[in-house]
């Protein structure tokens, strides 16, 4: 699953559109457009909203780090126009900074690390660049900084798309025109989606059905049952079939155990036969 | 990973570096080597390096250097499960912390939270710090635990100047363990028999499979003979011995090919040790190696180091000290005896 946070409608709407997101009407706090692969949150402009959207999102939804990503999407001020990939996030009143892990090579979705810029997280909409070479907006240390409870440096991903050269009036920003530009870049948008949703790590899992099996059947303590899971899981690993041994256990009357201390030689005979 | 997409950025293709040695030379030199690197400006490599939640066994794909001053001390007391050598002033400094190698038993991927690789600029205060120890007594300092200085030499030029350092301080002698296959160090650096070049030696089928990045079994020995030949100290570490179904039969196929490049009595010593970990790091390394036959080993915890049963561990153990005995008089085999320390 995808998880995009959004400071405004108007921003995530060509993205909402793109992707054929539907409303979740269970949703009261948040607005939420989901579908079976994506789920973005509308946040609202500011930190403060920034972090209870984010610590909303994944308390609402389990964010798997094996398969999950986090995505913060919105505009920001910069000197030139483009998509950039953010490598550094720092909050203008706590001088803290953050660091996305930037693992992945999204040259061939139009991110090369040339498109990479530090960001600086304000808590007012910026007149001018304090700093030409940074981007300027209002939300992403805060999401930074409450997903990384929750979420590895290498699941979260910052997509900036510059608007403008920081303006003396905000009013001066339109919906129509944050909607315009984010329309600009959503085609290259849903590409790096589409990157993003295939990193998925593996992971190793055992038949726990057979797991719960042999640990009734071993009359396992805690300890024994902890030595069984082990056992199991190198058994995966190593490319050992544990259902042939325990099969042949059966057969051979050995199982199951008619005592715990029977138990514990027969774990021991398993033990011994996979190493 | 399960990626059409799954290309990892080059290893280093992101440089982080702490604002306060941006101007010191070994930085300068380091950052004009990486012309397509991205630097990222930090203020201290803990904010990169102690992040929550990385991946060790991702950053290994793609790890970013982390350029940063070495704080506080420099020089630490060595560990009971590390080989003393029969050395009474035993330590060992780390001005890189993490290897660009990736084995896969590495106790660093317990150790630290980060795959990303720190290097510590200034090694001119560990030589200061040192010189302060050695007005004290003779220090034996091992300087490649923590990472594979010779790995890396050719961004650091550290081994060169430990070289250099320890000839000049005649009651230091010092220990580089290394899985590298350079051996152009030995030609180039004037030997001093008081720095130990310390080969890490295991079969060339747990090499493929546990080892990656390092040199062959036979460039780890081309390399070392290179080494003796050359006037340097050498050890081969049988250590750590690992457990695989035909272990048997590698470590003695091994032993075959270490006899055809080494002579036993030009060695300083040999040590042996099947393969223990601290019962805290297993933790971590079985929750981020998932599929990594070696995390998953159902371990004795013994003496809160997690080791081999005993019966294997003593089979293992003596197997490859059987192996050694009629290759180096028996006074020069370290068993590791971290069992009565720990």
């Amino acid at each position: 699953m995808l998880f995009i946070v959004c400071a405004l409608h108007c921003e995530a709407r060509p993205v909402i559109e793109a992707l054929g997101l539907k409303r979740d009407s269970t949703s009261n706090a948040f607005e939420i457009y989901s579908s079976d692969r994506y789920c973005l949150i509308v946040s609202g402009m500011g930190v403060i909203n920034a972090s209870s959207a984010v610590t909303y999102l994944l308390t609402k939804n389990l964010f798997d780090n094996h398969t999950d990503m986090l995505i913060n999407f919105g505009s920001c001020a910069g000197k030139e126009p483009g998509l950039y990939l953010i490598n550094k996030i720092t909050d203008s009143a706590t001088g803290r900074d953050y660091y996305p892990d930037l693992l992945y090579d999204l040259s061939s979705y139009g991110l090369p690390i040339t498109s990479e810029r530090a960001l600086v997280t304000s808590y007012k909409v910026v007149s001018g660049l304090e700093d030409p070479d940074k981007l300027y907006e209002m939300e992403a240390a805060a999401v930074f900084s409450a997903a990384s409870r929750f979420v590895s440096p290498h699941r979260m991903v910052f997509l900036k798309f510059v608007s403008d050269q920081g303006v003396d009036d905000p009013k001066e920003i339109t919906p129509e025109f944050l909607t315009a530009c984010a329309s600009t870049y959503t085609p290259a948008l849903l590409e790096v989606f589409r990157a993003l949703s295939l990193m998925v790590e593996p992971v190793t899992r055992f038949d726990e059905e057979l797991f719960r099996k042999t640990c009734e059947e071993l009359r396992a303590s805690k300890t024994m049952t902890h030595q069984i899971r082990a056992l199991f899981t190198y058994a995966e690993v190593s490319g050992q079939d544990l259902a042939a041994l325990l099969s042949s256990l059966h057969e051979e009357g050995k199982l199951p155990a008619r005592s715990k201390r029977e138990g514990k030689v027969v774990l021991d005979e398993i033990r011994n036969q996979l190493l | 990973m399960r990626s059409e997409t799954s290309s990892f950025n080059f290893p280093f293709s992101h440089i982080y570096v702490e604002e306060e040695i941006r101007d010191h030379e070994l930085t300068k030199s380091i950052l004009s080597r990486f012309s397509k690197s991205v630097e990222i400006p930090i203020r201290h490599y803990k904010d990169v390096f102690n992040r929550p939640h990385q991946s060790f066994r991702l950053q290994k794909n793609s790890p970013s250097l982390i350029l940063a001053k070495s704080k506080g001390s420099h020089i630490y007391k060595g560990a009971p499960v590390c080989q003393d050598f029969g050395f009474d002033h035993f330590y060992y400094t780390s001005s890189v912390m993490n290897c660009i190698f990736d084995c896969e038993y590495c106790y660093l991927r317990g150790m630290y939270g980060s795959g990303n690789v720190v290097v510590f600029v200034n090694l001119e205060d560990t030589f200061s710090e040192l010189e302060e120890l050695l007005k004290l007594h003779p220090v034996y300092l091992c300087i490649s635990f923590d990472t594979d200085l010779i790995g890396l030499e050719s961004l650091t030029g550290f081994v060169d100047r430990w070289v250099e350092f320890t000839r000049t301080h005649e009651n230091l002698t010092i220990e580089i363990r290394t899985k590298s296959f350079r051996k152009d160090i030995y030609d180039k650096t004037p030997s001093c028999e008081r720095v130990i070049f310390a080969y890490t030696i295991s079969p060339q089928a747990i090499i493929d499979k546990f080892e990656k990045r390092t040199a062959s079994l036979t460039e780890r020995l081309v390399a070392a003979s290179r080494a003796i030949e050359k006037g340097f100290t050498v050890r081969l570490c049988f250590d750590p011995v690992i457990y695989t179904k035909n272990w048997k039969d590698l470590y003695s196929s091994m032993f075959l090919e270490v006899i055809k490049y080494i002579d036993g009595h030009q060695l300083k010593d040999v040590s042996i040790g099947s393969f223990r970990i601290s019962a805290e790091y297993i933790k971590k390394l079985r929750s981020d190696f998932p599929a990594s036959e070696i995390c998953q080993f159902p371990y004795e915890n013994r003496g809160g180091y997690m080791q081999y049963p005993q019966e294997l561990q003593n089979e293992m153990e003596k197997h490859v000290f059987t192996l050694l005995q009629s290759f180096i008089s028996e006074d020069k085999i370290y068993m590791t005896d971290y069992r009565e320390k720990a």
